[in-house]
């Protein structure tokens, strides 16, 4: 006789540390798919991080590149580059590793305003449940990918913490294929420039969302955007009033380290069959590295611009690229070893 | 100085196995993000499995639990439900695992029509694009991981049984854990039993398969509910898309009877838990273990319809459920260990 154990108790939603099911709940607390059981619900919003650990490389990057990349519905507004790592320990996603790249443009808007941003093209996160509450319905572009973000040594340990962090190492690998890797040693220079957001709070951050039709005959594009300060309802729904006006992104100056372009011991950035930063934005002038913790709330996003994409029949044809069951190097990539 | 090494060009591109990026396509070809790079593009389109291996578990489960994980605009149709792993080899997505369950279900359309489907209250994969492109179609997929073996019994000659299409092996182990905790496990040894029961929509063309999939707007002031229905059956626009007009009218699911093997509920050990991140044991637990069904199969998967849908709005006061800063035990969950997706 098979012998079967099933555990059919939820733990901890009786002590209120996991919320109510989303049968038992209002329809209108249920923000993902699965009805049943949302990939996201809502008890991560509000959306709160604290002590994350940002590791930006700062590139020069050709205009026709960054040009290159941008939506229509976009302007360039620098060309220096931020590529950025982050670890991430305490958020209501629950811990992950994260990669992205920042472009700083802006969008003149219907209303005659002006609207300042840094743009992601790029995102690559470790877990699902944040690559989905990013993507859907914000709008960053997240991915999946393996993710290492260390920093070590120069300094005595005595076991308890205050360990030392002088030396970097970032790689970033997906369908395995490595995408970046770089290595160094902080030598706390000062850096020559900085993209024109750091420190700019007329910069919020904004991304392209493409919402397509399960029949593919429509796909709407919205240019959401996320101001950089906190607006008041947001501190009402969190509960903290006196945060009105500050920045959602809180840096913690103590905890800066950078490093010259010189102290990058290696750089290595390659396109692959599945992801094309390394074509698309190959490094013109390296101009160094700024590791800082911080905190950080993400609110609700507006939608500042959009435009719907209608297609025909031979539209939809024109969306069938593969040749059926002729299996091409991005179709037989490697199983995925454990998840 | 550091040492820079740069790789731009795209393997692929130059052989046109790869599509050029949205950004240097007609925009009518964008449909996925992000715009320059998106998670998976056109040359996923059409959609086709070859030689995917499926291991369906049928249990019975109480009507009252049935009713309560499929919406209120499904009717639920058998108490047999389908408890699915599946290792895709070949797809255009890539190679994954999936496990899945599947409900049978129908819905009154408001034309008249009753629609029949396989509904799909859990699903899970183990990589990033086949979630997101499942996502769009409505099917609610998350990430975990899922291991699906078969073993021992077999004849082997060092080049492949699989290769050679003989399904002989005895013994299958299942797994799938997410966030660290373990949701369901079983293994055993098949005995080629006849099953006593299985799904209604085994066989039946009559049955698709359909998803609720929710839109939610970027500020999260409201989120629309959507029906999506896929058709069992090859329709003329997909079967002249994919050059093979002599699949239309076939089914989209074929099975291949040669791999089918079988275990008797006497043959399978069995666990299944629920945890804080995903409720699948406590929602629909077996009443009734009925046994294990293997094949082999082909599969296309087409673009979807929306028979239905229903829209549910959040004002400026609505806050979520979170206590920010309070992390709770759904928060600090143990870090991702690697994770190569």
């Amino acid at each position: 006789m098979g012998q079967s154990v099933n555990v059919t108790s939820v733990p901890w939603v009786d002590s209120g540390d996991a919320p109510p099911l989303p049968l038992d709940r209002d329809r209108r607390d249920i923000i993902s798919q699965a009805i049943a059981d949302p990939l996201v619900d809502y008890d991560i919003v509000p959306l709160t991080y604290t002590n994350s650990r940002w590791s930006a490389f700062f590139y020069r990057c050709d205009e026709k590149d960054l040009k290159h990349i941008l939506p229509k519905c976009l302007e360039l507004e620098d060309d220096v580059v931020e590529f950025w790592y982050v670890d991430h320990l305490h958020t209501g996603l629950g811990p992950y590793g994260e990669m992205g790249v920042t472009v700083s443009a802006s969008h003149k808007a219907s209303d005659g305003n002006t609207y300042y941003a840094g743009y992601y093209p790029y995102m690559y996160l470790t877990q699902d449940a944040a690559v989905f509450a990013g993507r859907e319905p914000f709008g960053f572009p997240k991915k999946i990918a393996y993710i290492i973000t260390q920093e070590h040594g120069g300094k005595d340990d005595d076991g308890y913490g205050g360990f030392g962090n002088d030396y970097f190492n970032f790689t970033l690998e997906r369908r395995g294929y490595l995408i970046h890797t770089a290595t160094g040693r902080y030598d706390d220079a000062e850096l020559p420039a900085k993209p024109t957001f750091y420190g700019d709070p007329r910069y919020g951050r904004m991304n392209l969302r493409l919402i397509t039709d399960v029949s593919l005959r429509t796909t709407k594009w919205d240019l959401t955007y996320l101001p950089s300060e906190v607006t008041e309802p947001l501190a009402a729904a969190m509960g903290r009033p006196e945060t009105v006006g500050q920045h959602r992104f809180q840096l913690k100056p103590e905890s800066i380290r950078t490093a010259s372009a010189n102290a990058i011991r290696t750089w290595a950035l390659q396109a692959t069959p599945f992801d094309n930063l390394g074509a698309m934005m190959p490094v013109k002038e390296l101009i160094g590295l700024m590791s800082f913790s911080f905190d950080l709330i993400i609110p609700g996003a507006a939608t500042i611009w959009s435009q719907l994409i209608e297609r025909t029949d031979e539209d939809l044809g024109d969306l069938l690229f593969a040749t059926p069951y002729q299996y091409t190097m991005r179709h037989r990539f490697p199983k995925p070893p454990g998840v | 100085m550091a040492e820079q090494f740069a790789v731009t060009a795209i393997p692929g591109a130059e052989t046109g196995e790869i599509p050029p990026s949205p950004v240097d396509r007609d925009e009518k070809t964008a449909f996925i993000y992000s715009l320059v790079d998106p998670l998976w593009d056109i040359d996923t389109l059409p959609l086709t499995y070859t030689n995917s291996r499926w291991s369906a578990f049928f249990y019975r489960a109480d009507a009252k639990a049935l009713r309560r994980v499929c919406p209120d605009v499904l009717e639920i149709e058998d108490d047999v439900v389908e408890f699915w792993y599946v290792d895709h080899n070949h797809t255009m997505l890539g190679p994954y695992g999936e496990m899945g369950v599947t409900v049978a279900c129908s819905h009154k359309a408001g034309d008249g029509k009753t629609y029949y489907a396989g509904y799909y209250p859990y699903m899970y994969l183990t990589q990033d694009a086949a979630i997101d492109a499942g996502r769009v179609l409505g099917f609610p997929k998350k990430e975990a991981f899922i291991r699906v073996l078969e073993h021992g019994g077999a004849p082997d000659d060092g080049y492949g049984v699989y290769d050679t299409k003989i399904y002989q092996f005895d013994y299958f182990s299942f797994l799938m854990i997410r966030n660290g905790y373990v949701i369901h496990s079983a293994t055993g040894k098949y005995d080629d039993a006849d099953l006593p029961a299985k799904p209604k929509f085994y066989g039946n063309t009559e049955y698709g398969r359909m998803n609720m999939k929710v839109v939610t707007a970027p500020d999260v002031s409201s989120s629309e509910w959507q029906l999506i229905y896929l058709p069992s059956t090859v329709t003329k626009g997909l079967a002249t898309l994919m050059n093979r007009p002599d699949s239309e009218g076939s089914h989209r699911f074929q099975v291949k009877p040669e791999s089918i093997r079988t275990a008797s509920a006497n043959s399978i050990d069995w666990f299944m838990q629920a945890t804080p991140y995903d409720n699948l044991g406590h929602e629909l637990p077996p009443t009734e273990l009925l046994g294990l069904m293997t094949f082999s199969f082909d599969l296309i998967i087409p673009a979807g319809e929306t028979l239905w849908t229903e829209t549910y709005t959040r004002d400026a006061t609505w806050a979520g459920a979170a206590k920010p800063y309070r992390y709770g035990l759904r928060q600090r969950f143990p870090k991702p260990i690697g994770l190569g997706a």
